[in-house]
Protein backbone atom coordinates (compact mmCIF):
# COMPACT_ATOMS: atom_id res chain seq x y z
CA UNK A 1 0.00 0.00 0.00
CA UNK A 2 2.86 2.35 0.83
CA UNK A 3 4.86 1.53 -1.78
CA UNK A 4 2.51 3.62 -4.71
CA UNK A 5 3.17 6.72 -2.46
CA UNK A 6 6.38 6.76 -1.49
CA UNK A 7 8.49 10.26 -2.07
CA UNK A 8 10.39 9.20 -5.02
CA UNK A 9 14.16 9.73 -4.50
CA UNK A 10 14.04 9.63 -0.88
CA UNK A 11 17.59 9.95 0.52
CA UNK A 12 17.92 7.63 3.27
CA UNK A 13 20.48 9.88 4.82
CA UNK A 14 17.57 11.94 5.64
CA UNK A 15 15.00 9.47 6.83
CA UNK A 16 16.75 10.31 9.99
CA UNK A 17 15.23 13.16 10.58
CA UNK A 18 11.96 12.75 11.64
CA UNK A 19 12.23 9.34 12.94
CA UNK A 20 9.99 10.32 15.87
CA UNK A 21 7.09 9.45 13.76
CA UNK A 22 5.56 6.19 14.98
CA UNK A 23 5.85 4.75 11.23
CA UNK A 24 4.15 1.71 11.87
CA UNK A 25 1.15 2.60 13.74
CA UNK A 26 -1.91 2.16 10.90
CA UNK A 27 -4.27 2.90 13.61
CA UNK A 28 -3.19 6.45 14.14
CA UNK A 29 -2.54 7.42 11.12
CA UNK A 30 -6.00 6.77 10.39
CA UNK A 31 -6.95 8.69 12.66
CA UNK A 32 -5.50 11.89 12.25
CA UNK A 33 -6.00 14.56 9.81
CA UNK A 34 -3.27 15.70 7.75
CA UNK A 35 -1.72 19.15 9.37
CA UNK A 36 -2.18 21.49 6.08
CA UNK A 37 -1.39 24.01 7.93
CA UNK A 38 2.14 22.99 8.48
CA UNK A 39 4.35 25.41 6.30
CA UNK A 40 1.77 28.18 6.70
CA UNK A 41 2.87 29.77 9.21
CA UNK A 42 6.30 29.13 10.85
CA UNK A 43 5.01 29.78 14.30
CA UNK A 44 2.83 26.26 14.27
CA UNK A 45 6.76 24.39 13.68
CA UNK A 46 4.52 20.68 14.60
CA UNK A 47 1.24 19.25 14.24
CA UNK A 48 0.06 18.96 18.00
CA UNK A 49 -1.17 15.63 18.66
CA UNK A 50 -1.62 16.41 22.80
CA UNK A 51 -4.89 17.30 22.24
CA UNK A 52 -5.50 14.04 20.66
CA UNK A 53 -6.05 11.59 23.10
CA UNK A 54 -3.82 8.92 21.73
CA UNK A 55 -0.81 7.73 23.13
CA UNK A 56 1.49 9.45 20.61
CA UNK A 57 5.31 9.64 21.32
CA UNK A 58 6.69 12.30 19.26
CA UNK A 59 9.81 13.56 20.08
CA UNK A 60 10.46 17.47 20.14
CA UNK A 61 6.77 18.59 19.15
CA UNK A 62 6.25 21.76 20.08
CA UNK A 63 2.69 22.43 21.16
CA UNK A 64 0.55 24.37 18.59
CA UNK A 65 -0.50 27.54 20.39
CA UNK A 66 -2.96 28.59 18.01
CA UNK A 67 -5.23 25.91 18.92
CA UNK A 68 -6.01 27.28 22.33
CA UNK A 69 -8.80 29.05 21.02
CA UNK A 70 -10.41 26.40 19.22
CA UNK A 71 -11.11 24.97 22.57
CA UNK A 72 -13.76 27.70 22.90
CA UNK A 73 -16.05 25.95 19.78
CA UNK A 74 -19.03 23.72 21.27
CA UNK A 75 -19.50 20.58 20.63
CA UNK A 76 -22.26 20.91 18.58
CA UNK A 77 -20.44 23.14 16.65
CA UNK A 78 -18.19 20.25 16.21
CA UNK A 79 -20.55 17.64 15.21
CA UNK A 80 -22.00 20.24 12.24
CA UNK A 81 -18.47 20.60 11.50
CA UNK A 82 -17.69 17.20 10.82
CA UNK A 83 -20.99 15.97 9.20
CA UNK A 84 -20.45 19.16 6.88
CA UNK A 85 -16.68 17.50 6.20
CA UNK A 86 -17.66 13.55 6.17
CA UNK A 87 -14.43 12.87 4.91
CA UNK A 88 -12.17 13.08 7.80
CA UNK A 89 -10.67 10.87 8.99
CA UNK A 90 -9.72 9.36 6.25
CA UNK A 91 -6.30 8.45 5.16
CA UNK A 92 -5.73 10.79 1.98
CA UNK A 93 -4.30 9.56 -0.67
CA UNK A 94 -0.62 10.79 -1.03
CA UNK A 95 1.51 11.07 -4.39
CA UNK A 96 4.59 12.05 -2.84
CA UNK A 97 7.40 12.78 -6.69
CA UNK A 98 7.59 15.99 -4.88
CA UNK A 99 8.29 17.40 -1.60
CA UNK A 100 6.20 20.83 -1.21
CA UNK A 101 9.09 22.90 -1.64
CA UNK A 102 7.22 25.52 -3.99
CA UNK A 103 4.31 25.95 -1.83
CA UNK A 104 5.06 28.21 1.01
CA UNK A 105 2.09 29.51 1.53
CA UNK A 106 -0.20 26.96 0.83
CA UNK A 107 0.54 25.47 3.84
CA UNK A 108 2.25 22.24 2.70
CA UNK A 109 5.27 20.80 3.67
CA UNK A 110 4.78 17.83 2.37
CA UNK A 111 3.42 14.64 0.90
CA UNK A 112 3.59 11.32 2.84
CA UNK A 113 2.63 8.13 2.22
CA UNK A 114 0.13 7.67 4.82
CA UNK A 115 1.32 4.60 6.26
CA UNK A 116 4.80 6.74 6.88
CA UNK A 117 3.72 9.57 8.56
CA UNK A 118 0.44 11.54 10.29
CA UNK A 119 1.33 14.14 8.72
CA UNK A 120 0.34 14.29 5.17
CA UNK A 121 -0.45 17.52 3.80
CA UNK A 122 -1.15 18.76 0.03
CA UNK A 123 -4.81 17.42 -0.17
CA UNK A 124 -5.44 17.39 -3.64
CA UNK A 125 -1.60 16.89 -4.65
CA UNK A 126 -2.77 13.73 -6.55
CA UNK A 127 -4.06 15.17 -9.48
CA UNK A 128 -1.74 17.55 -10.06
CA UNK A 129 0.82 15.71 -9.87
CA UNK A 130 1.39 14.92 -13.66
CA UNK A 131 0.70 18.44 -13.91
CA UNK A 132 3.88 18.86 -11.28
CA UNK A 133 5.91 16.53 -12.98
CA UNK A 134 5.61 18.29 -16.28
CA UNK A 135 6.14 21.84 -14.97
CA UNK A 136 8.71 21.24 -12.61
CA UNK A 137 12.03 22.33 -13.52
CA UNK A 138 15.23 19.97 -13.22
CA UNK A 139 16.40 22.78 -10.82
CA UNK A 140 14.61 22.08 -8.42
CA UNK A 141 14.99 17.88 -8.26
CA UNK A 142 18.34 19.19 -6.81
CA UNK A 143 16.43 20.41 -3.90
CA UNK A 144 14.23 17.57 -3.75
CA UNK A 145 17.00 15.47 -2.71
CA UNK A 146 18.10 18.13 0.45
CA UNK A 147 13.60 17.79 1.24
CA UNK A 148 13.21 15.72 4.46
CA UNK A 149 10.75 13.32 3.41
CA UNK A 150 8.81 13.40 6.45
CA UNK A 151 7.24 16.45 7.71
CA UNK A 152 10.63 18.34 9.96
CA UNK A 153 8.66 18.79 13.19
CA UNK A 154 11.33 21.06 14.55
CA UNK A 155 11.55 24.28 12.96
CA UNK A 156 15.41 24.30 12.09
CA UNK A 157 14.33 21.74 9.25
CA UNK A 158 11.39 24.21 8.50
CA UNK A 159 13.89 27.16 8.55
CA UNK A 160 15.59 24.85 5.87
CA UNK A 161 12.75 24.27 4.26
CA UNK A 162 11.21 27.74 3.68
CA UNK A 163 14.36 29.13 2.88
CA UNK A 164 15.37 26.25 0.11
CA UNK A 165 11.36 26.72 -1.55
CA UNK A 166 12.07 30.44 -1.57
CA UNK A 167 15.02 29.71 -3.83
CA UNK A 168 13.41 27.19 -6.12
CA UNK A 169 10.07 28.99 -5.94
CA UNK A 170 11.31 32.22 -7.65
CA UNK A 171 13.21 29.82 -10.62
CA UNK A 172 9.84 27.84 -11.12
CA UNK A 173 7.45 30.94 -10.63
CA UNK A 174 9.87 32.96 -13.47
CA UNK A 175 9.75 29.86 -15.87
CA UNK A 176 7.17 27.89 -15.72
CA UNK A 177 3.01 28.56 -15.96
CA UNK A 178 1.99 30.86 -13.13
CA UNK A 179 -1.45 30.33 -14.24
CA UNK A 180 -1.33 26.82 -13.43
CA UNK A 181 0.76 27.48 -10.21
CA UNK A 182 -1.33 29.54 -9.06
CA UNK A 183 -4.72 27.38 -9.10
CA UNK A 184 -2.47 25.12 -7.24
CA UNK A 185 -1.57 27.35 -5.11
CA UNK A 186 -5.02 27.85 -4.40
CA UNK A 187 -6.59 24.05 -4.32
CA UNK A 188 -3.86 23.49 -1.64
CA UNK A 189 -4.75 26.63 0.53
CA UNK A 190 -8.63 25.05 -0.08
CA UNK A 191 -7.84 21.66 0.93
CA UNK A 192 -5.23 22.92 3.62
CA UNK A 193 -8.20 25.21 5.42
CA UNK A 194 -10.77 22.52 4.59
CA UNK A 195 -8.40 20.36 7.01
CA UNK A 196 -7.96 22.76 9.19
CA UNK A 197 -11.66 22.74 10.01
CA UNK A 198 -12.19 18.88 10.03
CA UNK A 199 -9.08 19.10 12.69
CA UNK A 200 -10.48 21.48 15.08
CA UNK A 201 -14.03 20.04 15.02
CA UNK A 202 -12.24 16.63 15.98
CA UNK A 203 -10.16 18.24 18.38
CA UNK A 204 -13.26 19.95 19.52
CA UNK A 205 -15.15 16.85 19.90
CA UNK A 206 -12.99 15.15 21.71
CA UNK A 207 -12.27 17.62 24.37
CA UNK A 208 -16.46 18.13 25.25
CA UNK A 209 -16.82 13.96 25.24
CA UNK A 210 -13.74 14.42 27.79
CA UNK A 211 -15.43 16.85 29.57
CA UNK A 212 -19.12 15.00 29.66
CA UNK A 213 -17.18 12.08 30.84
CA UNK A 214 -15.36 13.81 34.18
CA UNK A 215 -18.93 15.87 34.57
CA UNK A 216 -20.69 12.09 34.39
CA UNK A 217 -17.67 10.47 36.92
CA UNK A 218 -18.53 13.31 39.28
CA UNK A 219 -22.20 12.80 38.69
CA UNK A 220 -21.78 9.22 40.41
CA UNK A 221 -19.24 10.64 42.61
CA UNK A 222 -21.67 12.51 44.61
CA UNK A 223 -25.16 10.61 43.88
CA UNK A 224 -22.88 7.29 45.06
CA UNK A 225 -22.16 9.57 48.09
CA UNK A 226 -25.74 10.27 48.77
CA UNK A 227 -26.74 6.63 48.03
CA UNK A 228 -28.98 8.08 45.01
CA UNK A 229 -30.81 5.72 41.93
CA UNK A 230 -28.95 6.14 39.00
CA UNK A 231 -31.19 4.75 36.36
CA UNK A 232 -33.03 2.53 38.54
CA UNK A 233 -29.51 1.13 40.17
CA UNK A 234 -27.81 1.86 43.48
CA UNK A 235 -24.76 3.38 43.25
CA UNK A 236 -23.77 3.18 46.70
CA UNK A 237 -20.58 1.69 47.91
CA UNK A 238 -17.34 1.45 46.22
CA UNK A 239 -17.48 0.92 42.87
CA UNK A 240 -13.92 0.60 40.85
CA UNK A 241 -13.26 2.50 37.97
CA UNK A 242 -13.42 -0.62 35.38
CA UNK A 243 -16.84 -1.22 37.15
CA UNK A 244 -17.76 2.70 37.06
CA UNK A 245 -16.72 2.52 33.48
CA UNK A 246 -18.85 -0.77 32.35
CA UNK A 247 -21.87 0.81 34.36
CA UNK A 248 -21.45 3.60 32.00
CA UNK A 249 -21.43 1.73 29.04
CA UNK A 250 -24.21 -0.81 30.21
CA UNK A 251 -25.84 2.04 30.91
CA UNK A 252 -25.64 3.12 26.78
CA UNK A 253 -26.17 -1.04 26.30
CA UNK A 254 -29.54 -0.28 27.49
CA UNK A 255 -30.30 2.92 25.92
CA UNK A 256 -29.00 1.34 22.95
CA UNK A 257 -31.54 -1.30 23.45
CA UNK A 258 -34.48 0.87 23.80
CA UNK A 259 -33.66 1.60 20.32
CA UNK A 260 -33.36 -1.83 18.61
CA UNK A 261 -36.91 -3.15 20.49
CA UNK A 262 -38.60 -0.11 18.69
CA UNK A 263 -37.03 -1.37 15.71
CA UNK A 264 -37.83 -5.05 16.28
CA UNK A 265 -41.62 -3.31 16.86
CA UNK A 266 -42.08 -1.76 14.25
CA UNK A 267 -40.76 -4.16 12.35
CA UNK A 268 -42.51 -6.94 13.14
CA UNK A 269 -45.55 -4.91 13.12
CA UNK A 270 -44.94 -3.96 9.72
CA UNK A 271 -44.33 -6.41 6.43
CA UNK A 272 -40.83 -6.05 6.10
CA UNK A 273 -39.18 -7.98 3.39
CA UNK A 274 -37.08 -10.86 4.93
CA UNK A 275 -33.80 -9.55 4.29
CA UNK A 276 -34.81 -5.91 5.72
CA UNK A 277 -36.05 -8.03 8.90
CA UNK A 278 -33.23 -10.30 9.02
CA UNK A 279 -30.64 -7.21 9.24
CA UNK A 280 -32.65 -5.98 12.13
CA UNK A 281 -32.42 -9.23 13.87
CA UNK A 282 -28.87 -9.83 12.86
CA UNK A 283 -28.37 -6.04 14.44
CA UNK A 284 -30.62 -7.11 17.71
CA UNK A 285 -27.47 -10.15 17.84
CA UNK A 286 -24.88 -8.55 17.71
CA UNK A 287 -25.75 -5.78 20.14
CA UNK A 288 -25.76 -8.38 22.53
CA UNK A 289 -22.51 -9.82 21.62
CA UNK A 290 -20.97 -6.47 22.42
CA UNK A 291 -22.42 -6.63 25.79
CA UNK A 292 -20.55 -10.22 25.92
CA UNK A 293 -17.45 -8.72 24.82
CA UNK A 294 -18.09 -5.39 27.55
CA UNK A 295 -18.66 -7.95 30.21
CA UNK A 296 -15.55 -9.88 29.06
CA UNK A 297 -13.41 -6.64 29.31
CA UNK A 298 -14.70 -5.72 32.81
CA UNK A 299 -14.40 -9.27 33.91
CA UNK A 300 -10.88 -9.29 33.24
CA UNK A 301 -10.74 -6.05 36.05
CA UNK A 302 -13.19 -6.44 38.17
CA UNK A 303 -15.05 -9.68 38.27
CA UNK A 304 -16.61 -9.12 42.10
CA UNK A 305 -18.68 -6.17 40.00
CA UNK A 306 -20.01 -8.43 37.49
CA UNK A 307 -21.45 -11.45 40.34
CA UNK A 308 -21.97 -8.98 42.85
CA UNK A 309 -24.52 -7.06 40.43
CA UNK A 310 -24.80 -4.06 41.41
CA UNK A 311 -24.85 -3.03 37.84
CA UNK A 312 -28.69 -4.54 37.52
CA UNK A 313 -31.47 -3.96 39.17
CA UNK A 314 -32.59 -5.20 42.31
CA UNK A 315 -34.86 -7.30 40.77
CA UNK A 316 -33.04 -8.71 37.80
CA UNK A 317 -30.30 -9.18 40.87
CA UNK A 318 -32.33 -11.65 42.04
CA UNK A 319 -31.96 -13.80 39.02
CA UNK A 320 -28.95 -13.60 38.25
CA UNK A 321 -26.99 -16.16 37.94
CA UNK A 322 -22.80 -16.34 37.65
CA UNK A 323 -23.21 -12.72 36.23
CA UNK A 324 -26.07 -12.43 34.10
CA UNK A 325 -29.19 -14.48 32.79
CA UNK A 326 -29.72 -17.88 33.22
CA UNK A 327 -30.23 -19.56 29.77
CA UNK A 328 -32.31 -22.62 30.08
CA UNK A 329 -34.47 -20.08 32.38
CA UNK A 330 -34.84 -18.05 29.16
CA UNK A 331 -35.55 -20.82 26.98
CA UNK A 332 -38.45 -22.35 29.01
CA UNK A 333 -39.41 -18.48 28.88
CA UNK A 334 -39.61 -18.24 25.14
CA UNK A 335 -41.51 -21.92 24.29
CA UNK A 336 -44.75 -20.91 25.07
CA UNK A 337 -44.73 -18.03 22.91
CA UNK A 338 -42.92 -18.58 20.23
CA UNK A 339 -45.88 -20.80 18.39
CA UNK A 340 -46.11 -21.89 15.84
CA UNK A 341 -43.43 -23.80 15.53
CA UNK A 342 -42.14 -27.02 13.04
CA UNK A 343 -41.60 -30.15 15.18
CA UNK A 344 -38.21 -30.29 14.22
CA UNK A 345 -38.01 -26.82 15.26
CA UNK A 346 -39.63 -27.48 18.78
CA UNK A 347 -37.15 -30.55 19.04
CA UNK A 348 -34.38 -28.38 18.60
CA UNK A 349 -35.53 -25.62 21.13
CA UNK A 350 -36.17 -28.32 23.58
CA UNK A 351 -32.55 -29.80 23.03
CA UNK A 352 -31.50 -26.11 23.54
CA UNK A 353 -32.90 -25.91 26.78
CA UNK A 354 -31.59 -29.16 28.05
CA UNK A 355 -28.19 -28.06 26.48
CA UNK A 356 -27.93 -25.64 28.32
CA UNK A 357 -29.45 -26.86 31.31
CA UNK A 358 -26.59 -29.74 31.43
CA UNK A 359 -24.08 -26.58 31.18
CA UNK A 360 -25.42 -25.07 33.94
CA UNK A 361 -25.01 -27.65 36.25
CA UNK A 362 -21.60 -28.55 34.93
CA UNK A 363 -20.64 -25.01 35.37
CA UNK A 364 -22.37 -24.49 38.82
CA UNK A 365 -20.62 -27.82 40.14
CA UNK A 366 -17.41 -26.49 39.18
CA UNK A 367 -17.60 -22.85 40.50
CA UNK A 368 -18.99 -25.14 43.78
CA UNK A 369 -15.35 -26.59 44.01
CA UNK A 370 -13.99 -23.41 43.56
CA UNK A 371 -15.38 -22.40 46.43
CA UNK A 372 -15.18 -24.97 48.65
CA UNK A 373 -11.73 -25.04 48.05
CA UNK A 374 -11.19 -21.51 48.52
CA UNK A 375 -13.07 -22.15 51.85
CA UNK A 376 -10.50 -24.46 53.05
CA UNK A 377 -7.09 -22.53 52.02
CA UNK A 378 -8.89 -19.83 54.49
CA UNK A 379 -9.20 -21.86 56.88
CA UNK A 380 -6.20 -23.50 56.73
CA UNK A 381 -4.18 -20.84 56.88
CA UNK A 382 -2.38 -20.80 60.43
CA UNK A 383 -0.38 -17.65 61.67
CA UNK A 384 2.82 -19.07 60.69
CA UNK A 385 2.33 -19.45 57.19
CA UNK A 386 -0.82 -17.12 56.59
CA UNK A 387 0.38 -15.01 53.72
CA UNK A 388 1.57 -18.31 52.16
CA UNK A 389 -2.17 -19.00 52.17
CA UNK A 390 -3.31 -15.94 50.80
CA UNK A 391 -1.34 -15.95 47.71
CA UNK A 392 -3.00 -19.46 47.14
CA UNK A 393 -6.44 -18.10 47.69
CA UNK A 394 -5.81 -15.14 44.87
CA UNK A 395 -4.33 -18.00 42.87
CA UNK A 396 -7.98 -19.84 43.21
CA UNK A 397 -9.83 -16.18 43.41
CA UNK A 398 -8.49 -15.70 39.99
CA UNK A 399 -10.70 -18.17 38.52
CA UNK A 400 -13.60 -16.52 38.99
CA UNK A 401 -12.92 -14.78 35.94
CA UNK A 402 -13.03 -18.30 33.66
CA UNK A 403 -16.38 -19.37 35.23
CA UNK A 404 -18.20 -15.82 34.36
CA UNK A 405 -16.56 -15.92 30.93
CA UNK A 406 -17.85 -19.32 30.49
CA UNK A 407 -21.44 -18.08 32.21
CA UNK A 408 -21.39 -15.54 29.49
CA UNK A 409 -20.20 -17.59 26.63
CA UNK A 410 -23.21 -19.95 27.31
CA UNK A 411 -25.21 -17.09 27.06
CA UNK A 412 -24.24 -15.59 23.83
CA UNK A 413 -24.28 -19.38 22.14
CA UNK A 414 -27.49 -19.71 23.26
CA UNK A 415 -28.54 -16.87 21.84
CA UNK A 416 -26.81 -17.49 18.38
CA UNK A 417 -28.39 -21.34 18.47
CA UNK A 418 -31.85 -19.60 19.40
CA UNK A 419 -31.17 -17.73 15.68
CA UNK A 420 -30.18 -20.20 13.84
CA UNK A 421 -33.17 -22.43 15.02
CA UNK A 422 -35.98 -20.37 13.79
CA UNK A 423 -36.70 -18.17 10.99
CA UNK A 424 -36.28 -14.61 10.57
CA UNK A 425 -39.83 -13.49 11.58
CA UNK A 426 -39.95 -15.97 14.55
CA UNK A 427 -36.66 -14.88 15.64
CA UNK A 428 -37.85 -11.29 15.75
CA UNK A 429 -40.55 -11.92 17.62
CA UNK A 430 -38.28 -13.81 19.74
CA UNK A 431 -36.00 -11.13 20.52
CA UNK A 432 -38.76 -8.48 21.00
CA UNK A 433 -40.41 -10.75 23.67
CA UNK A 434 -37.40 -11.11 25.15
CA UNK A 435 -36.47 -7.65 25.25
CA UNK A 436 -39.78 -7.02 26.71
CA UNK A 437 -39.69 -9.41 29.57
CA UNK A 438 -36.13 -8.26 30.71
CA UNK A 439 -37.59 -4.37 30.70
CA UNK A 440 -40.10 -5.51 32.73
CA UNK A 441 -38.16 -6.68 35.13
CA UNK A 442 -36.18 -3.38 34.98
CA UNK A 443 -39.60 -1.40 35.11
CA UNK A 444 -40.48 -3.64 38.27
CA UNK A 445 -37.68 -2.52 40.55
CA UNK A 446 -38.28 1.46 39.62
CA UNK A 447 -41.76 0.65 40.65
CA UNK A 448 -40.60 -0.65 43.48
CA UNK A 449 -38.25 1.76 44.61
CA UNK A 450 -41.04 4.33 44.57
CA UNK A 451 -43.71 2.65 45.94
CA UNK A 452 -45.27 4.81 48.70
CA UNK A 453 -44.03 3.83 51.96
CA UNK A 454 -45.63 4.63 55.69
CA UNK B 1 7.17 -45.27 24.96
CA UNK B 2 7.29 -42.62 22.78
CA UNK B 3 9.21 -39.61 24.06
CA UNK B 4 7.97 -36.19 22.29
CA UNK B 5 5.00 -34.84 24.08
CA UNK B 6 3.00 -33.86 21.34
CA UNK B 7 3.36 -37.76 20.01
CA UNK B 8 2.49 -38.45 24.01
CA UNK B 9 -0.60 -36.52 23.62
CA UNK B 10 -1.71 -38.13 20.15
CA UNK B 11 -1.52 -41.59 21.43
CA UNK B 12 -3.36 -40.93 24.65
CA UNK B 13 -6.05 -39.02 22.99
CA UNK B 14 -6.38 -41.93 20.10
CA UNK B 15 -6.44 -44.59 23.04
CA UNK B 16 -10.10 -43.59 23.99
CA UNK B 17 -13.55 -42.23 22.63
CA UNK B 18 -13.27 -38.72 25.04
CA UNK B 19 -9.70 -38.12 26.74
CA UNK B 20 -9.65 -35.30 29.26
CA UNK B 21 -6.42 -33.48 29.82
CA UNK B 22 -6.80 -32.52 33.48
CA UNK B 23 -5.74 -31.56 36.92
CA UNK B 24 -6.95 -32.26 40.38
CA UNK B 25 -6.64 -29.08 41.75
CA UNK B 26 -8.47 -27.10 38.29
CA UNK B 27 -11.98 -26.45 39.25
CA UNK B 28 -12.87 -25.83 35.13
CA UNK B 29 -11.79 -29.49 35.00
CA UNK B 30 -13.78 -30.52 37.54
CA UNK B 31 -17.12 -28.49 35.73
CA UNK B 32 -16.10 -30.26 32.49
CA UNK B 33 -16.11 -33.70 33.81
CA UNK B 34 -19.32 -32.87 35.15
CA UNK B 35 -20.78 -31.95 32.27
CA UNK B 36 -19.96 -35.22 30.62
CA UNK B 37 -20.43 -37.52 33.33
CA UNK B 38 -23.93 -35.76 33.41
CA UNK B 39 -24.77 -37.02 29.66
CA UNK B 40 -23.90 -40.33 30.35
CA UNK B 41 -20.53 -40.58 29.02
CA UNK B 42 -17.19 -41.85 31.00
CA UNK B 43 -14.21 -40.09 29.80
CA UNK B 44 -10.31 -40.92 30.06
CA UNK B 45 -9.02 -38.23 32.10
CA UNK B 46 -5.31 -38.04 32.35
CA UNK B 47 -4.34 -35.63 35.68
CA UNK B 48 -1.49 -33.66 34.20
CA UNK B 49 -0.36 -32.80 38.12
CA UNK B 50 -0.27 -36.09 38.93
CA UNK B 51 1.83 -37.35 35.41
CA UNK B 52 5.79 -37.59 36.18
CA UNK B 53 6.23 -35.61 32.91
CA UNK B 54 3.05 -33.66 33.25
CA UNK B 55 4.93 -30.21 32.81
CA UNK B 56 5.90 -30.87 29.85
CA UNK B 57 2.38 -32.61 28.36
CA UNK B 58 0.71 -29.24 29.66
CA UNK B 59 3.26 -27.43 27.84
CA UNK B 60 2.44 -28.79 24.54
CA UNK B 61 -0.96 -28.84 25.26
CA UNK B 62 -0.73 -24.94 25.52
CA UNK B 63 0.93 -24.74 22.11
CA UNK B 64 -1.36 -26.61 20.40
CA UNK B 65 -4.17 -24.32 21.83
CA UNK B 66 -2.41 -21.29 21.35
CA UNK B 67 -1.84 -20.00 24.28
CA UNK B 68 -4.50 -19.67 26.91
CA UNK B 69 -4.85 -22.78 29.98
CA UNK B 70 -3.89 -26.10 28.87
CA UNK B 71 -6.50 -27.30 30.93
CA UNK B 72 -9.06 -28.40 30.84
CA UNK B 73 -8.49 -29.78 26.93
CA UNK B 74 -10.96 -32.40 25.16
CA UNK B 75 -10.44 -35.39 22.55
CA UNK B 76 -13.43 -36.99 21.38
CA UNK B 77 -12.50 -39.84 18.96
CA UNK B 78 -8.58 -38.64 18.59
CA UNK B 79 -9.89 -35.71 17.76
CA UNK B 80 -9.25 -32.39 19.15
CA UNK B 81 -12.61 -30.56 20.57
CA UNK B 82 -10.75 -28.06 22.30
CA UNK B 83 -11.27 -26.10 26.01
CA UNK B 84 -14.25 -25.37 27.88
CA UNK B 85 -15.61 -22.55 25.91
CA UNK B 86 -15.58 -24.88 22.30
CA UNK B 87 -17.01 -27.85 24.39
CA UNK B 88 -20.26 -26.00 25.34
CA UNK B 89 -20.05 -24.00 22.11
CA UNK B 90 -20.19 -27.31 20.51
CA UNK B 91 -22.92 -28.71 22.94
CA UNK B 92 -25.36 -26.24 22.49
CA UNK B 93 -25.01 -25.45 18.65
CA UNK B 94 -25.55 -29.56 18.86
CA UNK B 95 -22.58 -30.65 17.51
CA UNK B 96 -21.29 -32.73 20.48
CA UNK B 97 -23.89 -35.67 20.98
CA UNK B 98 -23.51 -36.48 17.33
CA UNK B 99 -19.80 -36.49 17.67
CA UNK B 100 -20.02 -38.19 20.93
CA UNK B 101 -22.06 -40.70 19.08
CA UNK B 102 -19.80 -40.85 16.22
CA UNK B 103 -17.19 -41.75 18.53
CA UNK B 104 -18.81 -44.82 20.41
CA UNK B 105 -19.24 -42.58 23.24
CA UNK B 106 -22.85 -42.36 23.52
CA UNK B 107 -25.62 -45.22 22.60
CA UNK B 108 -29.36 -43.84 21.91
Amino acid sequence: MASTRRVLGEPAALSGISHHLPYSNPHMLHNHPPDTSFGRNQEESSFDFGELEEPIVLGGVKINKNKTKETLYSSVKASAILEMLPSWPIPRQRESSKSGEESTDSGSALIKPDSESPISTKAPSDHHKTARAAAEDDSDREHDDLQPPQPPLQSPDIQMESARTGVSQSKSAAKQTTEKTLRRLAQNREAARKSRLRKKAYVQQLESSRMRLSQLEQDIQSARSQGLFIGGRATTGNISSAGAVFDMEYSRWLDEDIGHMSELRAAVQSHLSDGDLRAIVDGYVSHYDEIFRLKGVAAKSDVFHLITGTWVTPVERCYLWMGGFRPSELIKMLIPQLDPLTEQQLLGICGLQQSSQQAEDALAQGLDQLHQSLLQTIANSSLNDSMHHMVIALGKLANLEGFVRQADNLRQQTLHQLRRILTVRQAARCFLVMGEYYGRLRALSSLWASRPRE
Amino acid sequence: MATDPLERIERMASENAVVIFSKSSCCMCHAVKRLFCGMGVNPMVYELDEDPRGKELEKALTRLLCGGSAVPIVFIGGKLVGAMDRVLASHINGSLVPLLKEAGALWL
